[in-house]
């Protein structure tokens, strides 16, 4: 039950919640900007590329999605030891996964984007590459907004799962809060306390994020 | 002097012949209207002037450039070789001036300032000096069109090409982009058209061509393909245009 010591015990820890928070931040961050770098190219592969590295992109992808993060994490930190980091594996692992993810999102986008544009940048010379570059490209991370949103607040909450590997993080700062000996009984009140921070951060982030879809949206376009 | 040289041109998609032997000439400052029915390969032909297309055999001369070369570098033909699309292709994140000044500043390298000037200049050209900050969401077909010329103008092309510019506006719109068209051809463009506009084709057409089955079946002056056609099957397709209206 919910108890006022408890509460103080959780207050009194706030430091090493708050440093929890800083690492589930943090790994948020570079998570999704190595699913960025990695799965924008796939994505784009798996749009105008073909033979060898189209297949690689599609079975590396399909693999990756199809496997629970918690396994990928494992594997990666226990048989493959990518890294003595928990915080690199961490990253290399959500980072693949939501590679594989937004692929698929920016491939979506991409073949969205009306060919018709493509042809006529073509027209006037513009090689093919340069076609893509600005004038799909452009279009297709508008349209990617909604989905990337989603993809953010998967991330995000995901991070937990490299409480698997021991890393820092927001849930496993607060197990390690209540597993100190005779204080389960604050488990109630850390559970409140870090599901009412993913909630915080979940809705500042997706209100930024809305917030750049308005700015960029493109005037009495369809796209936001 | 000849600008266009299509010399027996055939074309095929797997499943299906289309050109079956294309050929014809056009002098410089020359409008051609090409006609024919669904189908019958004229926006194929268009497309294998600017190499979007490839050729199965036959040649095509664009002045001294000869086109359907391997060799041949497509990104440098396509800068002299116009084309203006049924359905627009404008660039729906770029208002209309940035449509006009993306492919000078990408492709022919002008300095920023100058790109936006000279598209200025073009947009006025099509009677669009007021929207030179418009998106394309927010004009009309028949405006989007005439961004469309300005854009393809706008890379100073030695031919400008035309698929079905007006057959996608409403019947209200197409005299603005018709007048465009008539003005750049009284201005001395090279323009192959392809259209059933009968009133553009009388007033500014050299010549007509009548494609049907990927074969040139006659071709001629306006007053002498509309009023006394050779063949049968041109007369039944003119006949049939001249009963629906325009397009
Ligand atoms: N990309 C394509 N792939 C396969 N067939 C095509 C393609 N484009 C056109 N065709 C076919 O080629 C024929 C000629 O098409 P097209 O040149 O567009 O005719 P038109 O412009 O005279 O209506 C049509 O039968 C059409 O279905
Ligand atoms: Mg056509």
């Amino acid at each position: 039950m919910v108890q006022t010591g408890d509460w103080v015990f959780v207050l009194s820890n706030a430091d090493t919640l708050l440093f929890g928070l800083v690492v589930t931040v943090v790994l948020t961050l570079t998570s999704l900007s190595v699913g960025f770098l990695l799965g924008f190219p796939a994505g784009a592969i798996e749009v105008y590329g073909d033979g060898v590295l189209r297949r690689v992109v599609t079975v590396a992808g399909g693999l990756l999605r199809g496997t629970p993060i918690v396994v990928i994490l494992l594997v990666l930190f226990f048989v493959v030891s990518v890294s003595e980091s928990a915080f690199i594996t961490a990253t290399v692992g959500l980072g693949l996964r939501s590679a594989a993810y937004q692929s698929q999102l920016f491939r979506g986008a991409l073949q969205s984007v009306d060919e018709g544009q493509l042809e006529a940048a073509r027209a006037t010379g513009m090689g093919k590459l340069q076609a893509i570059r600005h004038v799909v490209v452009p279009q297709a991370l508008r349209r990617s907004m909604p989905g990337f949103q989603n993809e953010f607040t998967i991330v995000l909450k995901d991070t937990s799962i490299a409480f698997a590997i021991g890393l820092a993080e927001l849930l496993t700062q607060g197990y390690n809060l209540f597993t100190q000996s005779g204080r389960s009984t604050a488990v109630l009140e850390v559970f409140l306390v870090i599901s009412a921070v993913y909630f915080v951060l979940t809705f500042l982030t997706n209100r930024g994020l809305d917030r750049v879809s308005d700015y960029y949206a493109i005037p009495a376009g369809e796209n936001r | 002097m000849t600008l266009l040289r299509i010399d027996d041109v055939y074309q095929s998609y797997e499943a299906e012949q289309v050109l079956q032997g294309v050929s014809f000439d056009m002098q410089q400052g020359d409008v051609d209207v090409l006609m024919g029915p669904s189908g019958s390969g004229k926006s194929t032909m268009l497309r294998c002037i600017n190499r979007l297309t490839e050729v199965d055999s036959g040649d095509i001369w664009l002045g001294d450039t000869h086109v359907t070369a391997p060799e041949t570098d497509v990104n440098e033909l396509r800068q002299d070789v116009g084309m203006v699309f049924q359905d627009f292709n404008l660039f729906a994140h770029l208002t209309a001036l940035e449509n006009i000044t993306l492919g000078l500043k990408r492709v022919k390298g002008v300095h920023a300032e100058q790109a936006r000037e000279r598209a200025r200049g073009h947009l006025d050209q099509v009677g669009l000096g007021d929207q030179t900050d418009a998106y394309p969401a927010e004009l009309s077909g028949g405006q989007k069109q005439r961004v469309g010329i300005a854009r393809a103008l706008a890379m100073e092309p030695k031919l400008m090409l035309f698929d079905e510019p007006t057959s996608a506006l409403d019947p209200e719109l197409v005299g603005d982009v018709v007048a465009v068209m008539q003005d750049l051809a009284a201005g001395g463009m090279t323009m192959l058209v392809v259209s059933h506009e009968m009133g553009f084709a009388r007033s500014a057409a050299d010549d007509i061509h009548f494609l049907d089955n990927g074969q040139i079946v006659e071709s001629g002056p306006p007053e002498q393909l509309f009023e006394q056609p050779e063949q049968d099957r041109t007369a039944g397709f003119l006949s049939g245009l001249q009963a629906d209206g325009p397009q």
